[in-house]
């Protein structure tokens, strides 16, 4: 049986004495997308770090591929696309920049090309020999959504993706993350809020305490809380 | 697919690396100028403390090579910060690039920086110490060279070590000198030899020392550059 792009299985993470997330388990298959809320604080950003492999679990285990997010192959975190709340860009570089940096880092080809067509899907063409340094938040946020999908993942991890966008940069945001999934990507969300995502099909989920449990998915992070703390 | 990590993929890695970081220090120039302007002092203060002969090959030689473990180990630190900011370095681990290749892209970037304040330090020890331009100068580039390359690897592993923890700023200087001592010895030797005007045959039990401390340093700095760099 072919493993599911993304899987959590009871997955702990405890800082010194503080458990951080408590036996979360998640399943996202090709094409699925996962939004996740929760209150800041919640344990998002370490789940996320979880399931890219950047953080070790302290319980259970965290799959990408079927094979553990720690010991990814290189050929499979080619497959990975990843946004927190790092932009991983490089500030005295420009836009396109950057993005031929990481284009070329995975191996692909047509760079400028694909650079080029990246940077007019996510309104930056403009500005695409300004150094990032120079950005607007939003602006960096717009090319870190770039940068994370511009090798075609499989699998992406994306961690309040929409942070100081507009709303010309959540369309484009929705645009890539659209595109995404019609190409059979699994991709994981976390949020504050679910509507925001309401053009997409998607699983929805609360993490309350460290616990990770399904959402109404027209609820806000605070009534999804509620209901999630209120099931139990 | 062949999921095996091929050289092509490998030296995508490398270069794209190598590449970045050329193109940050042209754009900049902080990493050449502060090494330079290092040289230029230790050489500055030693030939006016120690107010040696003119010509005097063993206090060149001495002055020559304390310029160079002090411009290494400020380069391989600057060669490294740059990843921690915005957090590229965990872009770097999700990437398929090899660990092999980040740890050889970062090397030859410490050794270009090395071998530039070099070339500025000769430049300077031809004038403060009344130096001929000859042949003499021509027997010390090989040893600066492998001086350089085996500083380089070795301040390039333990830099990586120093950027991640909170006493870092202690721990390059207090580990790199002390292991790289038989090299600087050798090396030493093998200027000294050749300002004096040795021939080659002269001061080959020394070039053989440093021969090997290179290749212990980059074998070691290859096999373990996997196990200290962390996203975390």
């Amino acid at each position: 049986m072919k493993a599911l792009p993304l899987e959590a299985r009871q997955v702990g993470k405890t800082f010194g004495l503080s458990p951080v997330l408590r036996a979360v388990s998640l399943k996202v298959d090709q094409g699925e997308c996962a939004v996740i809320v929760g209150r800041n604080g919640s344990g998002k950003s370490t789940l996320v770090r979880i399931l890219a492999g950047l953080s070790s679990v302290s319980a259970g285990e965290a799959l990408l591929f079927g094979q553990p997010a720690r010991k990814l192959q290189p050929y499979d975190r080619r497959r990975v696309g990843l946004i927190t709340h790092q932009s991983f860009l490089y500030s005295r570089l420009t836009a396109r920049e950057n993005l031929e940096f990481y284009a070329e880092l995975y191996g692909l080809d047509h760079r400028a090309s694909r650079v080029t067509e990246l940077l007019e899907r996510i309104g930056l063409a403009s500005a695409a020999d300004e150094r990032v340094s120079s950005f607007s938040r939003g602006m960096e946020q717009r090319l870190t959504l770039a940068r994370a999908t511009i090798a075609a993942p499989d699998v992406l991890l994306m961690d309040e993706p929409f942070t100081a966008l507009d709303a010309d940069g959540v369309e484009a945001a929705m645009g890539l993350i659209g595109g995404a999934l019609d190409r059979g990507c699994a991709i994981v969300i976390t949020a504050h809020e679910h509507f925001q995502f309401a053009q997409l099909t998607f699983s929805s989920y609360a993490l309350v305490r460290g616990r990770l449990s399904p959402a109404p998915a027209d609820s806000k992070a605070e009534a999804a809380v509620q209901h999630s703390a209120a099931a139990g | 697919m062949d999921r095996r990590v091929t050289s092509n993929q490998k030296a995508w890695a490398f270069t794209a690396i190598l590449r970045k970081d050329l193109r940050l220090e042209l754009r900049t120039g902080e990493s050449t100028i502060t090494l330079v302007f290092l040289s230029l002092l230790v050489l500055t203060v030693l030939t006016f403390a120690l107010d040696a002969p003119a010509g005097d090959p063993a206090i060149a030689a001495g002055a020559l090579w304390v310029a160079m473990i002090f411009a290494g180990t400020i380069g391989a630190t600057r060669a490294l910060i740059a990843e921690w900011q915005n957090g590229c370095v965990r872009a770097l681990l999700l990437s398929p690039a090899d660990r092999a290749a980040i740890y050889c892209s970062k090397l030859v970037a410490s050794f270009v920086f090395m071998a530039l304040a070099e070339i500025a330090a000769m430049v300077l020890l031809v004038l403060f110490f009344n130096l001929d331009f000859g042949i003499r100068l021509v027997r010390i580039a090989p040893v600066l060279a492998m001086g350089a390359l085996g500083f380089a690897a070795l301040a390039t592993l333990l830099a990586t070590i120093q950027v991640q923890i909170r006493v870092g700023d202690l721990l390059l200087p207090l580990l790199a000198i002390p292991v790289f001592v038989p090299a600087l010895i050798a090396g030493v030797k093998a200027t000294n030899a050749a300002l004096a005007g040795l021939p080659f045959s002269g001061f080959t039990q020394w070039l053989k020392i440093l021969g090997a401390c290179d290749i212990l340093f980059l074998a070691g700095g290859y096999l373990l550059f996997e196990q200290v760099i962390s996203g975390d």
